[in-house]
C-alpha cells in the first residue's frame, strides 16, 4: 500500500518536473490573475459580477490573433499585439459600460447577472462571425522561444516573461490604486460609491474608466496567453470559471486577493493534474467550496 | 362560476386535449415544456418569494435527471415498480443534495448566496464529469427510455402533466401557506422578520430544499424524454436558464415563470431550427429584457390590462422591493 502511495507520488522527487509544475503553475496563475483581477476590480466598484469577463479575455486573444499577423516582423507584430489588444478592449469596455450596464446599476443583482449573461452570448457570437469557428495561433517572437538554463534545468522562457509580465502589471495596478489620484477614487468608491460622489467625484466617468480598465486587463491577458492556448471559440467558458473562482477564493473585490488566489489554484492546477490525473477539475472546485465553508467572504474578502 | 374558474377549466381541457392536435416532435416539446415550468417555478419560490437568488439551481435538475437515468438503466427493476419509485427517488437524493449545499449556502444573502451555490453546483458539474463508473463521464447517460408503456409519446407526456400539475399545486400551496408569507417577508426586510423571532436561516434552507426537491423531479421528467443526461446539465450555463425563463415570465406571479419557460423552450426550437447563432439570439432577447421589460410577460399583460382599464400606464406595478 505504502509503495503504490510512494509509486504514485514519485513525481514528487523529480526536481526537473517539480520545476516545470511549479512554473507552469505560476505562469498560468499570472494570466488568471490579468482576468481576475479586473473581475474584482469591477465588481468592487461597480458591483457588478461581470460574466462576459471570459468573452473579453477571448476578443483579447483574438484581436492579438489579428493584429500580429498586420505586421511582417514577428517581434513588433507581438508587441503591436498585446497593446492593440488591451486598448481594443478597454474602447469595447468602455462602450459597454455606457450603453448598458450604466442603465442597470440599481436593479435587482438577478437583472445585472442576466445582462452580462447575455453579453456572453452575443459577444461569444459575434466573435464566431468575424473570426470563424477555427482555432487560430500566433507565433511567440524568437527571443522569447527556447529556455533558460540553471540550476541544472531548464525553464522555457515564454513562461518566465508571463510572470514578469504579470508582476509588472500587479506592481502598475498597486501603484496605481495606491499612489495616484484615481486610485484612491477607486478605493473609495468600494468603500462607499454615494459618500464619494456626495463629495463632488464624477463617479459615472470613474466606473466606466473602471471597466474600461478591467476590459483591457482582460485583453491584455488574453493576449498574453494566445500563443500558449488554442484561441478559439470555447476559449472564454473555461477561463471566466476558473476567474470566477480566483476571486470567490480571493475574495470579491480585493485585488491583492485576486493576485494569491490567482497563483494557488495556478499551482493547484499544475499539481492536481499530476497528484489525481483523474480529478484535478475537482481539485479546485472543492478548494473553493472549501475557502467558502471555513471562510465564506474569501481570504481577503471584506464583509458586505 | 367565476371567469377566474372558467379559465381555469378551458387551460386544463387545453392541456388534457394538446396531445392530440400535436405531431410526435412537439409532444416532445410540450413535455420539454412541462419539466422546464416546473423547473423555473421552484426556483421563483426562490428568487421570487424568497429573494434568494440562486446561481445553482441546475445542480439539482443535474441530480434529479442523473437519478432518473440511473433508476431505469441500473436498478433491475420490474418498469411499473420504475415509474412507481422515479418521482420519489429524484426528489429524495436532489432535495438531499439541497440540504447539504443550503446548509453552507443560506448563510450569505444577495450575490454572495449565488456566487456559493454556483460553486457547488461546479463542484457536481466535475463529479459528473470525472466519476465515469456511474456518470458516464464526458458522454453521460444515453439512450433512456421511460419504461414499459409510458414509451408511447403522449402516454409519457400525461404522466409528465400529472407529475407536473401535481408539483405545481402543491408548491402553490407552500406560497399561500404561513411559510410562503414569511419567505415573502423575509424578501422585503429579513432583518425585521428576525427581530419577529423567526428562525431567517431555517426557512431559507427549508425554502430552498422544497426549491431542490422539485427541480429533481423536473430532470427527471426531461432526462426521459431528452433520452440522455451528460454533464452540461450541470454547467453554469444551465443554471442561468431558469433565471431567463422566471424574469421572461415575470418573477412577481406564482405562474408567470411557467409562462416564462414555455416561451424559452419554443423560441428555442423555433430559432435553433432557422439560425445557428441561437446563442446570439437569446443574448439580444436578454439584453432587451432586462433593459426595456424586467417585469416580463407577466407585467406587461398587467401593464396593458390596467391601460384597457383606463387606469395610468407606467405606475410601477411591481410590489417587489429592491435589494
Amino acid at each position: 500500500m505504502l509503495e503504490l502511495i510512494a509509486q504514485h507520488f514519485a513525481w514528487a522527487q523529480n526536481p526537473v518536473v517539480l520545476a516545470r509544475q511549479t512554473l507552469a503553475g505560476i505562469s498560468n496563475g499570472m494570466l488568471l490573475f490579468l482576468i481576475s483581477a479586473g473581475l474584482s476590480l469591477i465588481f468592487g466598484v461597480l458591483r457588478v459580477l461581470n460574466f462576459a469577463h471570459g468573452a473579453l479575455f477571448m476578443l483579447g486573444a483574438l484581436i492579438a490573433v489579428s493584429t500580429a499577423a498586420l505586421l511582417a516582423d514577428p517581434l513588433a507584430g507581438f508587441a503591436a499585439a498585446l497593446i492593440g489588444a488591451a486598448a481594443g478592449l478597454a474602447l469595447l469596455g468602455a462602450a459597454i459600460e455606457t450603453n448598458l450596464l450604466r442603465r442597470i446599476y440599481r436593479a435587482p443583482h438577478e437583472m445585472q447577472l442576466l445582462l452580462t449573461f447575455g453579453l456572453v452570448f452575443i459577444l461569444g457570437d459575434a466573435a464566431k462571425i468575424i473570426w470563424g469557428r477555427e482555432e487560430h495561433s500566433i507565433g511567440m517572437p524568437a527571443i522569447l522561444t527556447g529556455g533558460a538554463h540553471a540550476f541544472g534545468l531548464v525553464f522555457p522562457l515564454y513562461r518566465l516573461f508571463l510572470i514578469a509580465a504579470g508582476v509588472i502589471v500587479a506592481a502598475g495596478l498597486w501603484l496605481t490604486l495606491y499612489r495616484t489620484r484615481w486610485g484612491i477614487f477607486i478605493r473609495a468608491a468600494t468603500m462607499d460609491r454615494e459618500m464619494l460622489s456626495a463629495l463632488g467625484i464624477n463617479t459615472r466617468r470613474l466606473f466606466t474608466a473602471v471597466f474600461a480598465l478591467g476590459a483591457a486587463l482582460a485583453g491584455l491577458g488574453g493576449a498574453l496567453a494566445a500563443p500558449v492556448v488554442a484561441v478559439g471559440p470555447g476559449l472564454h467558458a473555461q477561463v471566466i470559471v476558473d476567474a470566477f473562482v480566483v476571486v470567490v477564493i480571493g475574495g470579491l473585490g480585493s485585488v491583492l486577493g485576486a493576485f494569491i488566489a490567482s497563483l494557488l489554484v495556478g499551482l493547484v492546477n499544475a499539481f492536481g493534474i499530476l497528484a489525481f490525473p483523474s480529478a484535478s477539475v475537482v481539485l479546485t472546485f472543492a478548494c473553493m467550496a472549501i475557502v467558502l465553508i471555513v471562510r465564506p467572504r474569501g481570504l481577503l474578502g471584506t464583509i458586505e | 362560476m367565476s371567469a377566474q374558474h372558467a379559465g381555469q377549466l378551458a387551460a386544463a381541457a387545453a392541456l388534457l386535449a394538446l396531445p392530440f392536435g400535436l405531431s410526435d416532435f412537439w409532444v416532445f416539446i410540450s413535455v420539454e415544456v412541462l419539466a422546464f415550468a416546473l423547473y423555473a417555478v421552484s426556483f421563483n419560490l426562490l428568487l421570487g418569494y424568497g429573494g434568494m437568488l440562486s446561481f445553482g439551481h441546475a445542480a439539482f435538475l443535474g441530480v434529479g435527471g442523473y437519478t432518473a437515468a440511473l433508476l431505469v438503466k441500473q436498478s433491475g427493476l420490474p418498469p411499473a415498480l420504475t415509474l412507481a419509485c422515479l418521482p420519489f427517488a429524484a426528489m429524495f437524493v436532489s432535495a438531499a443534495a439541497a440540504l447539504i449545499i443550503g446548509l453552507f449556502s443560506v448563510r450569505r444573502v444577495g450575490i454572495y448566496f449565488a456566487m456559493l451555490t454556483f460553486a457547488f453546483q461546479m463542484l457536481l458539474y466535475a463529479v459528473a464529469l470525472k466519476a465515469t463508473p456511474l456518470t458516464g463521464g464526458d458522454d453521460g447517460l444515453t439512450g433512456l427510455k421511460p419504461p414499459g408503456f409510458l414509451a408511447q409519446p403522449r402516454a409519457y407526456y400525461y404522466f409528465a402533466l400529472a407529475l407536473t400539475a401535481v408539483s405545481l399545486y402543491v408548491l402553490h400551496r407552500v406560497v399561500t401557506s404561513p411559510f410562503g408569507y414569511t419567505l415573502r417577508a423575509l424578501r422585503a426586510n429579513a432583518l425585521r422578520v428576525q427581530y419577529l423571532g423567526v428562525n431567517v436561516r431555517a426557512h431559507r434552507l427549508a425554502a430552498f430544499v422544497v426549491s431542490g426537491a422539485f427541480a429533481g423531479l423536473a430532470g427527471a421528467i426531461f432526462a426521459l424524454v431528452n433520452g440522455n443526461v451528460f454533464p452540461g446539465w450541470l454547467d453554469w450555463t444551465a443554471s442561468a436558464t431558469p433565471i431567463v425563463m422566471a424574469v421572461l415570465g415575470g418573477t412577481g406571479t406564482f405562474l408567470g415563470p411557467a409562462v416564462g419557460a414555455a416561451v424559452y423552450v419554443v423560441l428555442e426550437v423555433l430559432i435553433s431550427g432557422r439560425t445557428e447563432y441561437w446563442p446570439l439570439m437569446m443574448g439580444i432577447i436578454i439584453v432587451i429584457l432586462v433593459l426595456l421589460m424586467p417585469e416580463g410577460l407577466t407585467g406587461l399583460w398587467r401593464l396593458a390590462m390596467v391601460r384597457r382599464r383606463g387606469g395610468v400606464g407606467g405606475v410601477p406595478l411591481s410590489t417587489r422591493e429592491s435589494r
